[in-house]
């Protein structure tokens, strides 16, 4: 074979692919490394995590929600699995402690390659686990109404599956349009303000207004007031005496419950003459509610479970 | 020969101590060998695991080692001042008013000292108070009891009106001090009480003859050479000190201070004040409890108080329920 | 057998009357203030025109069912410690024993917490579950002044019972832990409280009282005998031994039935018996006849204490007693002024 030079137009097309190739090459691994803003400063994270364990259940939420199989997660306040609502969907994953008290040999030995940590992770805490994988500490303030959206935001952003994230948020606002549309069209604007309650009998807890379930309550267009009850950074105030529950004398009545059986926290809490006399008991408008679900977790999972809570609640009365 | 009795049981303890320790740092979630173990202790394992036994597991078996240790001998001396083998300092009110105080740093009500410099200090406090309110009688009496109930009473309430006040996070973070807990413990703290206890021990040792002899009426003791007033004034001050740094490293894992002198005085030779002992049994019972409480519901965890309390109430109630033959006085 | 609790059959003593009537004066004031003050809304004055039939609905609804039936607990439960304390300190012949610091309150708590845990939710089966865990924490009390040495010194016995306590309370704490949801019902419960109560436990509780009652009318008398010494007491044809147990069942029902009402209170048992012995000397029968005011007021006026300082809403009982008959122990010890018996 007679040795030929390439011809220039061949030559041009063939660097122009090197460099295109180059330029994406970089550009991809630049993608892949990103640096999170967390509340311990800015953490990086290398291409999409595949063994992610969560510590908090806003972050267990949002990771099963934009599709990212965690391993290992904590177990819900108040109960010994993870919440139920997302237990089917969380599957067999393993329990690495509790809320409060990490089992940090637990991580270990699910290696992770991500850790997603509650707020306010003490600093003694975040160093011994930053050892095993990089740590996300949301710096997110808690309490607000679009907390759990800037937290699935960050989350997303630290499992590289932000584009997952923006759909799903899409979807869980679309669907906030919708409930907010049945409560506009069933209930009377004088009739939409609420109150969120866990009962004890010797008087009830008034959960915080900027709670994540109260939040959601007001998207959709019920008023949610707690009266100044509840001091800063608290999700709910002391047991009110029972004589003062004119503050909680609302419309409607989200009796939140400690376990599943919401039956039977009406029936105690009906025992109470104080309770019998509320406006909403009367007219029938307390409505149970999985505590687990509305006064625990936090995510966009959690926002639709409860919206489907809301929608059956308000497709229930009688018009 | 008698004191060779006592060195027997002192080794033997000792031993018991080594093999709890070892199989304490051996023994967590994630699965280490004991051969890996031991090759971490002298810095030979792969990260993963010099992680896991040195800086995990080996931090909080010193804490509880020393914290059972110190408890233990805090114990022992309170049990030979006040001749009563039920006397503990959380009798007098030292545990609640140390946790009262640490939860208070912690939740953020009050002074911003380190929670174990508060516990000290809520130890401290409860002792002076106590002290004052004793009258001529001093620790003998039955006002000193009484007061320190009383100062125990007080402080309990405290701590719960504090926890139900605060945040809840706040409140999540001091739960570990109200039921005893190696979970949250500083580094510092640890420090502190290693520092506290080596000195309190040569302290007590030097002391040993004098103590010995307050089993005895105090004119045998006096006739036998004791300065009572100065011996009670440094047993009960290290007693409160002991306590204090150990409830700001663990929270009040009161039982111990009862349990170990008890076991202590079984083995050794009456007559003597065990404190070696107690505190080498007082460091294994810690470490056992915590391992316990680490295993039997893995991954939760049992707070090591929690399990000194359900493990220690059929021994008590058996210590209350038969007259024992070595019941001091 | 109500002759031996008259106050003329005792040795004539015209300081008697007095204290008496006074307490009882005191304990009205109390009930009085009970019905008028609370957390809310409804002032006193509101509460004295709904007692006139005069005032709004609201008021007359907070009055006779908020603040009454918890006015009647709390006399109740005040009746009931005060009167267990007064009789365990004359039976044990020591100063501090008090139902809470021994272990009693502590054993009627972990039972109930107990059953809590396993699901228990009835008023009789609650108020059952208390009486036995009560008994019990007697049983090992009284087994405790039996140990040698233990009987003798009142400090060896408080010890005993502080530790017994601080057992019980730690097993409970494991209880809470073991399941979280019962946790917070336990939680509330452990510090003691008579809001939200319905009267119906009341009615519970009242068999037991009753019998508490006359039990304690049999033994007034041959208690006071035994306070000179048990061969005087065996000499003046009484049994020790049966007397001693009768009281043990009688303190454990009147604990039992405390508990059950209003959770476990401590140191109420203690300061009652102590203001009823500062005027009623060393007669038992006179004491027991003073705490029966003294002990209700002291519970009703801790009670209402609870509803004003922390409005809106309430510092729970428990919390409240302790605060204030800490305080009072210590002021006694200060004193120096420790009554024998």
């Amino acid at each position: 074979m007679t040795c030929r030079t390439h011809p220039p137009k061949q030559t041009l097309l063939r660097s122009i692919a090197v460099l295109a190739l180059s330029a994406m090459g970089v550009g991809a691994s630049l993608a892949d490394t990103r640096s999170v803003e967390t509340a311990y400063g800015p953490v990086t994270v290398n291409g999409q995590p595949e063994r992610v364990v969560t510590l908090y259940e806003g972050a267990l939420d949002t990771t099963l929600a934009v599709d990212a199989n965690p391993v290992g997660a904590v177990i819900t306040r108040g109960g010994s699995d993870v919440a139920d609502y997302i237990k089917s969907r969380a599957g067999d994953i393993a329990i690495v402690g509790a809320p409060a008290e990490t089992n940090i040999e637990a991580v270990i030995s699910v290696r992770p390659d991500l850790i997603l940590a509650a707020p306010r992770t003490n600093e003694q805490q975040y160093q011994l686990l930053s050892r095993i994988a990089p740590v996300i500490v949301s710096d997110v303030p808690m309490f607000q109404s679009d907390s759990w959206e800037r937290e699935t935001r960050l989350f997303a952003k630290a499992l590289g599956r932000e584009e997952a994230a923006e759909q799903v948020i899409a979807q869980v606002e679309s669907r906030i349009a919708e409930v907010a549309a049945l409560v506009e069209a069933r209930i009377p604007e004088a009739q939409r303000d609420a109150t969120l309650v866990r009962w004890m009998p010797q008087g009830p807890l008034v959960m915080a207004e900027g709670l994540f379930s109260a939040s959601i309550l007001q998207a959709v267009g019920f008023r949610i007031d707690d009266n100044d009850l509840v001091k800063e950074g608290r999700p709910h105030s002391e047991p009110l005496s029972l004589e003062n529950l004119s503050s909680m004398d609302q419309s409607w009545v989200f009796l939140a419950t400690l376990n599943a059986d919401g039956d039977k926290a009406l029936e105690a809490a009906r025992q109470s003459p104080a309770f019998a006399r509320l406006d909403a008991v009367e007219h029938d408008r307390v409505i149970t509610v999985s505590g687990q679900l509305w006064t625990s977790a936090t995510g966009p999972l959690a926002v639709l479970a409860i919206l489907d809570d809301i929608e059956a609640a308000v497709t229930a009365i009688q018009p | 020969m008698p004191d060779k009795r006592n060195a027997l049981v002192n080794t033997a303890l000792l031993g018991l101590l080594v093999l709890a320790t070892i199989i304490s740092l051996a023994t967590g979630t994630v699965q280490v060998s004991l051969f890996d173990t031991l090759r971490a202790l002298a810095g030979n394992a792969d990260p993963i695991t010099d992680f896991v036994i040195n800086e995990l597991r080996l931090s909080r078996v010193i804490a509880g080692l020393l914290s059972g240790a110190a408890l233990a001998m805090a114990g022992c001396l309170m049990q030979t001042l006040a001749r009563n083998r039920l006397a503990t300092p959380g009798i007098i009110g030292i545990d609640n008013a140390a946790t009262a105080f640490a939860v208070a740093s912690v939740v953020g009500v009050g002074l911003s000292l380190a929670p174990s410099a508060m516990a000290l200090a809520g130890a401290a406090a409860a002792t002076a108070i106590a002290f004052g309110l004793a009258g001529a009688n001093g620790t003998r009496g039955y006002r000193f009891i009484v007061a320190g109930i009383g100062i125990g009473a007080i402080a309990g309430a405290v701590t719960q009106v504090m926890l139900s006040r605060v945040a809840i996070d706040a409140a999540n973070a001091a739960y570990p001090w109200t039921v005893g807990s190696l979970n949250a413990r500083s580094g510092q703290s640890v420090l502190v009480l290693g520092m506290g206890l080596a000195a309190g021990y040569l302290v007590l040792m030097s002391l040993s003859r004098a103590l010995n002899t307050l089993q005895f009426t105090d004119a045998v003791a006096i006739a036998l050479g004791t300065r009572l007033k100065a011996t009670r004034i440094i047993g009960l001050g290290l007693s409160v000190m002991l306590t204090g740094l150990a409830v700001s490293v663990c929270g009040p894992v009161g039982l111990i201070a009862l349990l170990a002198p008890e076991l202590a005085r079984a083995l050794c030779r009456p007559g003597k004040v065990p404190l070696t002992a107690a505190a080498l049994a007082g460091a294994s019972f810690m470490l056992i409890a915590d391992l316990l409480g680490r295993t039997l519901f893995a991954p939760l965890e049992i707070p090591v108080g929690i399990i000194t309390a359900i493990v220690g109430s059929p021994y008590l109630l058996w210590i209350l329920l038969r007259p024992s033959p070595r019941s001091l006085t | 057998m109500l002759n031996a609790l008259s106050p003329t059959s005792v040795v004539a003593s015209r300081a008697f009357f007095p204290p008496l009537l006074a307490a009882g004066f005191l304990l009205l004031l109390v009930v009085l203030a009970s019905l008028l003050y609370g957390a809310g809304p409804v002032s006193a004055s509101d509460a004295i025109a709904a007692l006139m039939a005069n005032g709004t609905e609201e008021a007359w609804f907070v009055v006779t069912e908020l603040r009454l039936p918890r006015t009647i607990i709390a006399l109740v439960t005040g009746l009931a410690l005060g009167l267990a304390g007064a009789l365990l300190q004359s039976m044990t012949r020591n100063p501090l024993a008090e139902p809470g610091l021994l272990g009693v309150s502590a054993g009627s708590g972990f039972a109930v917490a107990l059953a809590i845990l396993l699901g228990a939710t009835t008023a009789t089966l609650t108020t059952l579950v208390a009486q036995l865990g009560a008994l019990a924490g007697c049983a090992l009390v009284i087994a405790a002044t039996r140990v040698q040495g233990l009987g003798n010194d009142p400090v060896r016995l408080v010890l005993a019972g502080a530790t017994l306590t601080g057992l019980l309370l730690a097993l409970t704490s494991m209880l809470m832990l073991i399941d979280q949801r019962a946790a917070d019902e336990i939680r509330f419960w452990i510090t003691g409280s008579v809001a939200g109560k319905p009267l119906s436990i009341l009615w519970a509780t009242l068999p037991s009282i009753t019998l508490a009652l006359v039990l304690m009318a049999t033994v007034a008398r041959p208690l006071a005998a035994m306070a000179l010494g048990e061969k005087a007491a065996v000499g003046l044809g009484h049994h020790p031994g049966r007397i001693r147990f009768l009281i043990t069942l009688t303190v454990a029902l009147l604990v039992g039935s405390a508990t059950a009402l209003a959770g476990p209170l401590i140191f109420v048992g203690l300061v009652v018996p102590f203001i009823a012995r500062a005027f009623s000397g060393p007669d038992i029968r006179k004491t027991l006849w003073l705490c029966v005011p003294v002990g209700p007021a002291v519970v009703l006026g801790a009670d209402v204490v609870s509803r004003l300082i922390a409005a809106p809403a309430e510092m729970p009982l428990g919390v409240v007693t302790a605060l204030i008959g800490a305080p009072v122990l210590l002021a006694i010890v200060r004193a120096g002024r420790m009554p024998s018996l």
